[in-house]
């Protein structure tokens, strides 16, 4: 039985809908990320499963039980804020022992469990001080804090690092995923970085304009995308797109870019009918610079450490190839691009969906 | 000649500013500081034309006489405490929650009814001041603080929730959704998270209330007769007759003014943070 599940979920304020039949099914002790542009419905779909707003239509189930009257309380969720939300006004150790007091906890006990808590958080030395005289670090672990004692039987993450600098993030990200090994507590986890979501997800919901575009594992969403949106929301650098037809001839299948005919192999996407017009991409890491191939001539190269990221003009558009270590290559230099057929992702042009080797994925 | 021309500029505004706000300034402490001269001028000196200020004439004379008959200025100075206090408090512990209703919940044609609220506020005084009395005459409520009360809360609440719904609407949403998932109900939030971070504002209302209760002169005019008078009443029954002791007069204006200066030091910081917040998000 999963254990949140959500079942044509809508959301609508007024004649704005911002949900569109939204179905997600999470086990048990899964890390799920809700992936999206701002505005895609994802912080709107979290609201939801955590009894802060109710869905226009549609269930919301957790352990197969149905929860859309229930308040946040009685889901037993626990929820970090992109914010951090923390009360100003109140101590560190007020802030994570507020949610036992409203419980009606007696002192002592409330005491030890915010101890305990702080000490697996390092805020033990800081529990006596205001959240205004803490770093953005330290906020961010007291907000976990502040759900974490509450021994909650689901965590709902809402961009929680989107106000920390660039190195912190990581850290903390590298913390929270730590966390959830430790306590295989069921997370829902929001975020529109997509670096954050491939590094400390089981599985990718990626959203766009209130629907789930695909729903899968970091590999799948990466290697496998659905559609158009997902493949070039998901990767850095981002995957370029350039205009093709697809050739059917005796001698087999291929595709015509321009002058160009790409071969491919034979008996593939049978589903496709000739002259069908596709949108192709292809990663940065599987463009290859060869001796013979398709033309191409350097426009940007930018060196990012472990690899190199080089734009190329060519007859189809632009295209990136990322090339290992600090490649040695200048701007104008003339080159030839090797695009292997097996990595090519292949996209109907006007519905956007993905033609996998079998048809129309 | 760009660097002279660059740096001029600025200078003037500066210079303006700086003139804007001693006249401003000037305008401001002008009546007070001619308040608290007469004070201490002779009654000779202050009918003089134009009054002899000279320091010869200074005399603490005014305030003996006033301290002499302490015991109505004392009256006064109780009977407006207890009706100022006591408006303040009700206005707060009315108007706080009465705000954040109108401010979070979905309260039906909440737009109306906050400018009904305001709208109230511009009747003129004389206006309902006939019908006020012959309601508080037959409910036999004349000279009694009870009816100060009532009718100083009449207009006091209503700016009440006007500056405290501006700050309500301005306290981040977070905080209370945190609240609700943390398990606390609306009262609670409202008593525990969003009144305690709200002193600001709550410091600008109550001295607000407090100030207009103290200071107002017309309805305690017409609704009290000697038992309830308050000190803007004491103060001007200086004006006797065929003689107006002006000295006196100013002594127990400046005894009068004294609580509610020491009010307004005391909460500087707070009421100008309140009124900043609570005006310019309202």
């Amino acid at each position: 039985m999963p254990h949140v599940e959500l079942e044509a979920i809508g959301k609508s304020y007024g004649p704005v809908t911002v949900c569109h039949d939204v179905n997600l099914s999470i086990e048990q002790g899964e890390f799920v990320t809700l992936l999206g542009a701002s505005g895609c419905g994802k912080t709107t779909t979290l609201n939801l499963i955590a009894g802060l707003d109710d869905p226009t239509t549609g269930d919301i189930r957790m352990e197969g039980r149905r929860v859309n009257e229930l308040s946040p309380v009685q889901r037993d969720i626990a929820m970090v804020f992109q914010n951090y939300a923390l009360y100003p006004h109140m101590s560190v150790a007020e802030n994570i022992g507020f949610t036992l007091r409203v419980r009606g906890l007696r002192r002592p006990e409330i005491r030890a469990r915010v101890e305990e808590v702080a000490a697996s958080l390092e805020l033990s030395h800081v529990l006596d001080r205001l959240p205004a005289q803490l770093s953005g670090g330290q906020q961010q672990r007291v907000a976990i804090g502040r759900a974490l004692v509450r021994e909650p039987k689901v965590f709902l993450f809402d961009e929680p690092f989107s106000n920390l600098d660039a190195s912190l993030r990581v850290r903390m990200r590298a913390e929270v995923k730590e966390l959830h090994q430790r306590l295989g507590v069921t997370s829902i986890f929001v975020t529109h970085d997509q670096e954050e979501a491939m590094s400390i997800s089981d599985r990718i919901a990626v959203m766009n304009r209130g629907r789930i575009e695909q729903l899968g594992t970091p590999e799948e969403i990466y290697a496998s995308p659905a559609n158009r949106y997902v493949a070039t929301f998901i990767g850095s650098p981002q995957i370029e797109l350039f205009q093709g037809v697809l050739a059917r001839a005796s001698t087999g299948v291929s595709l015509r870019i321009g002058a160009e005919l790409l071969g491919l192999a034979p008996g593939l996407y049978a589903g496709a009918p000739d002259g069908t017009k596709i949108d192709i991409g292809i990663r940065a890491e599987h463009v290859r610079l060869a001796d013979h191939g398709i033309p191409a001539t350097v426009r940007l190269v930018q060196p990012v450490g472990p690899s190199t990221h080089v734009t190329l003009d060519w007859q189809g558009g632009t295209i990136t190839a990322r090339l290992n270590g600090f490649a040695r290559i200048e701007r104008g230099q003339l080159v030839h691009l090797d695009l292997d057929a097996r990595h090519l992702l292949l996209f109907d042009s006007n519905t956007g969906g993905r033609i996998t080797a079998n048809g129309p994925g | 000649m760009s660097l002279l021309r660059s740096s001029f500029g600025p200078r003037v505004a500066d210079a303006g500013v700086i003139v804007g706000l001693a006249v401003f300034v000037t305008w401001s402490i002008a009546p007070i500081a001619w308040l608290l001269l007469s004070s201490i001028l002779p009654q000779l000196s202050l009918i003089d034309q134009p009054p002899d200020i000279s320091f010869v004439h200074w005399t603490l004379d005014n305030y003996i006489t006033v301290m002499g008959s302490a015991a109505t200025l004392g009256r006064g100075m109780l009977n407006s405490f207890i009706v100022a206090a006591f408006t303040t408090a009700v206005a707060l512990a009315l108007g706080a929650p009465a705000a954040y209703a109108l401010a979070r919940l979905s309260v039906p044609r909440s737009g109306a009814v906050v400018l009904l609220i305001l709208a109230t506020q511009m009747l003129p005084a004389i206006a309902i001041a006939i019908p006020l009395f012959i309601v508080i005459s037959r409910l036999g409520l004349i000279d009694t603080r009870f009816a100060l009360i009532v009718v100083y809360l009449s207009f006091n609440l209503p700016i009440v929730i006007w500056i405290l719904r501006g700050f309500f609407l301005g306290v981040p949403a977070g905080l209370e959704r945190a609240a609700a998932v943390d398990g606390a109900g609306l009262i609670r939030t409202f008593w525990m998270i969003v009144l305690p971070i709200s002193i600001p504002p709550l410091c600008a209302a109550a001295v607000f209330a407090f100030i207009e209760s103290w200071n107002e002169f017309f309805f305690a005019l017409i609704l009290t007769r000697q038992n309830a008078q308050t000190v803007p009443l004491v103060i001007a029954a200086f004006a006797g007759q065929y003689q107006t002791v002006f000295g006196q007069m100013m002594a127990a204006a400046v005894i009068s003014v004294a609580p509610v200066i020491l009010l307004a030091i005391l909460f500087r910081n707070h009421i100008v943070r309140g009124f900043a917040d609570g005006m310019l998000k309202g």
